[in-house]
């Protein structure tokens, strides 16, 4: 007991140290704001006198700057509090500068995220209070960044960035689905054509529920079809095939069954021409007339389609599931899992009840066991890791901008680029998941920032297409 | 109560460890604070005491105070290294402490507390409105002395400062927001009861597999025979070795921790060894011994092998 006596004493002392006196405040008002310089370094140390005096002239300097404590004037500072419970920090006082790029608004009250406060916490333009005392940065650190949050990992990214200057916003913000605040846009046009998409991505949480909401048809149309005009046909001699009452959309969600897109590929087009589009989809006075596809389906590599369509024939219990006319019947993705799910069970209904229907059950039936047995049978048992790697592991962290003095929150623009934040201890991201976040990022660049130890290094893959000749 | 009893690593400490340590157990620990994985140091004294005593250099993490907006000079928090932490934690000159709930306190300390903060606050405008005072009055008199000695016949502008002066006590205005304040950098650090310490002194996340141990133990070596360390990740290592304090030397070598039995592809060994002369550093593999138990005086010991890039002639 008695060494814990003494140990309390000095902590006390510590406490005392690092506190001003006012007097120390009221110097500090004048106090230099230079960075010392470091000449060139030495290769060896060699015990000499000139040595050693300069290694002490720039240690002296290193701790006057590192203990250096920040002091503000209360008239300099925008007071905001702590709430624990929603993981934000509101304003109490007028917001500064910083408002233009950082914070949102929240029922009428001025918010900012904990990275943003933090930040402003170390460059001294805000206090926060918790419970009426103030929170040291220490303590902002440990209170604000935490997986829910943002992490240690990605602060050091965030604040690193903020200090070049760069506009940094959450990518996916979590915390807030107000529309008021920046909301992220997506193309997703590669994939569905030439329709744009937005999509609020505060309801996103990884590229999988993308395609999932598109198949449940719950995203919105971009243009909103006023007019009407449920069927719209892409090219005016192809007529719609009546549709069955399955297949009924919904008011706003995108019905394929009646935009028809003409086949190339196929040598089954046995027309040479390509009839023109319906004029009312075209702008203004624009003429279009038949187009001969003579010309392009020259240009057209159909080697990859045969081979495709080989290799389905010959397994052809993949490619029947499109024939299938249950599968046809589903209106979407959920009631094709559940048709899936009942045929699983029907399965099961063959097996003797005797076995199946009770408490404990076999360790694995026999078809499973054919392929793959071991694997399967662990990884139903979690003995291994499934073989799928986490989708949340590979996400977009943030979306950086150039500064910019006419940046506006609510309507930000394209970022410069994204950056997902990763670690030297950790794994590094397979093809698969680089990918999958240059696919989310649409044509914004993607940048991985590598954190080691507080040193930060940026890196960025480049799609390089190599150049064909068509013609 | 007893500092080791505290320290869960401690207890079941391994290698290199020797009595002395343990006599050594300084009072004044330093603290490490763990946010997230990462090891911080908050007190400027712990920095401090953690370079010139230890040896620990680690990396500042946080804005400076004087120039937060810049990316050269950082300041604190320091972040160390995982060796780092142990190698303090287990020769108990560091505890390692658990990041504290914000309102671990009752409400009755905490209103103690609030009205402390104010009381303080409110010292400090009047001693600041002091000082203001004092040194506006400095100046006035300055002025009216230099206005004495240059015009002796100009009476009337002498009469007028002085006038200034008699009445500056009266009509001096201090406002609030010109009050400074402290942003404290550490946790205002009210010191905690030991139980309270012992309570917050951390459970270990150490990563203790395989590669962590040969880290360690290179670390240790490495350190024992005076090299200052730091993170060497951009360069594709484990550490970069400097024979001084690295604010003033050039790294030497890049050691590259390497169990004994491990075999490296030829490839990667020739990324280092090319990547070392590229950056004039010569590239360290470091394997230590494998140890069993009863070999206690192979225990720590550390193969180095150099890499040199040359080209026959």
């Amino acid at each position: 007991m008695a060494t814990n006596a003494i140990q309390s004493e000095p902590v006390r002392i510590d406490f005392c140290d690092e506190l001003l006196s006012s007097s120390k405040l009221f110097q500090s008002r004048s106090r230099s704001h230079k960075i010392p310089v470091r000449g060139q370094k030495e290769f060896l140390p060699n015990d000499s006198e000139r040595q050693k005096a300069r290694l002490q002239k720039i240690l002296d300097e290193h701790w006057t700057t590192v203990t250096e404590e920040r002091v503000e004037r209360v008239g300099n500072l925008v007071n905001a509090e702590w709430i624990p419970e929603k993981k934000i920090v509101t304003l109490q006082s007028r917001a500064g500068k910083f408002w233009q790029t950082m914070g949102f608004s929240d029922g009428g009250k001025q918010c900012l995220y904990p990275e943003e406060a933090l930040y402003l916490m170390e460059c001294g333009n805000v206090q926060v209070f918790y419970q009426d005392l103030p929170l040291s940065i220490q303590e902002g650190y440990e209170s604000f960044l935490s997986a829910e949050t943002v992490t240690y990992l990605q602060y050091q990214v965030f604040g690193h960035l903020k200090r070049l200057g760069y506009v940094v916003n959450r990518y996916n913000n979590r915390l807030c689905n107000k529309k008021s605040t920046a909301s992220s846009e997506v193309s997703t046009g590669r994939h569905t054509g030439e329709n744009k998409t937005n999509v609020q991505y505060s309801s996103l949480n990884y590229p999988g529920q993308i395609y999932r909401q598109i198949f449940q048809g719950k995203i919105p149309r971009s243009e909103p079809d006023s007019d009407g005009a449920p069927g719209r046909h892409w090219w005016t001699n192809i007529t719609s095939k009546p549709q069955p009452d399955l297949f009924q959309p919904s008011v706003r969600c995108w019905d394929f069954s009646c935009i028809i897109f003409p086949d190339l590929g196929s040598h089954g087009a046995d027309s040479a021409c390509l009839p023109p589009p319906d004029p009312s989809l075209l702008p203004g006075a624009l003429q279009v007339q038949e187009c001969h596809m003579a010309h392009w389906c020259r240009n057209i590599d159909l080697q990859q389609e045969h081979s495709s369509k080989q290799t389905h024939s010959q397994n052809g219990r993949l490619c029947n599931i499109n024939d299938d006319r249950m599968v046809h019947q589903c209106k979407n993705w959920d009631e094709y899992l559940k048709l899936v799910e009942e045929r699983k069970s029907q399965q099961h209904n063959n097996r003797p009840t005797h076995l199946w229907k009770k408490e404990v059950l076999p360790l694995a039936y026999s078809r499973k066991c054919s392929s793959n047995r071991f694997y399967f049978i662990l990884y139903d048992f979690c003995l291994l890791p499934p073989r799928l790697p986490d989708p949340e592991q590979w996400r977009i962290d943030f979306n950086l901008y150039q500064p910019d003095p006419e940046f506006k929150k609510s309507n930000p623009g394209k970022p410069s680029t994204r950056l997902c934040v990763c670690s030297f201890d950790g794994v590094v991201p397979d093809l698969r998941a680089l990918q999958q976040l240059s696919f989310q990022s649409g044509d914004v660049p993607m940048t991985f920032a590598v954190v080691d130890h507080g040193d930060i290094s940026f890196y960025s893959f480049k799609d390089f297409k190599l150049p064909t000749d068509v013609y | 109560m007893d500092w080791n009893a505290t320290e869960p690593v401690s207890s079941d400490c391994v290698d290199g460890r020797n009595e002395s340590d343990e006599e050594k157990t300084d009072h004044q620990a330093v603290n490490i604070t763990l946010c997230g994985s990462a090891p911080l140091l908050w007190r400027a004294a712990d920095i401090r005491k953690c370079r010139e005593e230890f040896g620990v250099v680690g990396n500042l993490v946080g804005s400076l105070a004087r120039q937060p907006r810049q990316n050269v000079r950082l300041g604190r928090p320091l972040e160390i290294l995982q060796e780092e932490t142990r190698l303090l934690v287990e020769t108990g000159k560091a505890t390692a402490l658990r990041h504290q709930e914000l309102s671990t306190e009752n409400k009755e300390s905490r209103l103690k507390a609030v009205e402390l903060y104010k009381a303080r606050l409110e010292q400090s405008y009047e001693e600041q409105r002091a000082l203001a005072l004092e040194e506006k009055k400095a100046v006035l008199q300055r002025v009216m002395d230099e206005k004495q000695n240059d015009h002796e016949g100009n009476d009337g502008a002498e009469q007028a400062v002085r006038e200034r002066l008699e009445c500056l006590e009266k009509s001096f205005l201090f406002p609030r927001s010109a009050l400074a304040v402290q942003l404290c950098t550490a946790r205002a650090g009210f010191s905690h009861s030991p139980e309270e310490h012992a309570f917050l002194t951390a459970d270990w996340p150490m990563p203790r597999d395989k590669r962590a141990e040969t880290r360690f133990r290179v670390y240790k070596d490495l350190r024992r025979k005076g090299f200052y360390l730091t993170a060497a990740g951009k360069f594709g290592g484990d550490y970069l070795v400097y024979p001084g304090d690295p604010l003033r030397f050039h790294a030497h070598f890049i050691a590259l921790c390497l169990p004994m039995e491990e075999t490296l592809p030829v490839y990667d060994l020739l990324v280092i060894a090319r990547l070392g002369s590229n950056v004039k550093k010569t590239v360290l593999l470091c394997s230590p011994w494998e140890t069993s138990d009863d070999e206690k005086e192979t225990e720590g010991k550390v193969v180095y092998s150099s890499l040199q890039w040359s080209g026959i002639v």
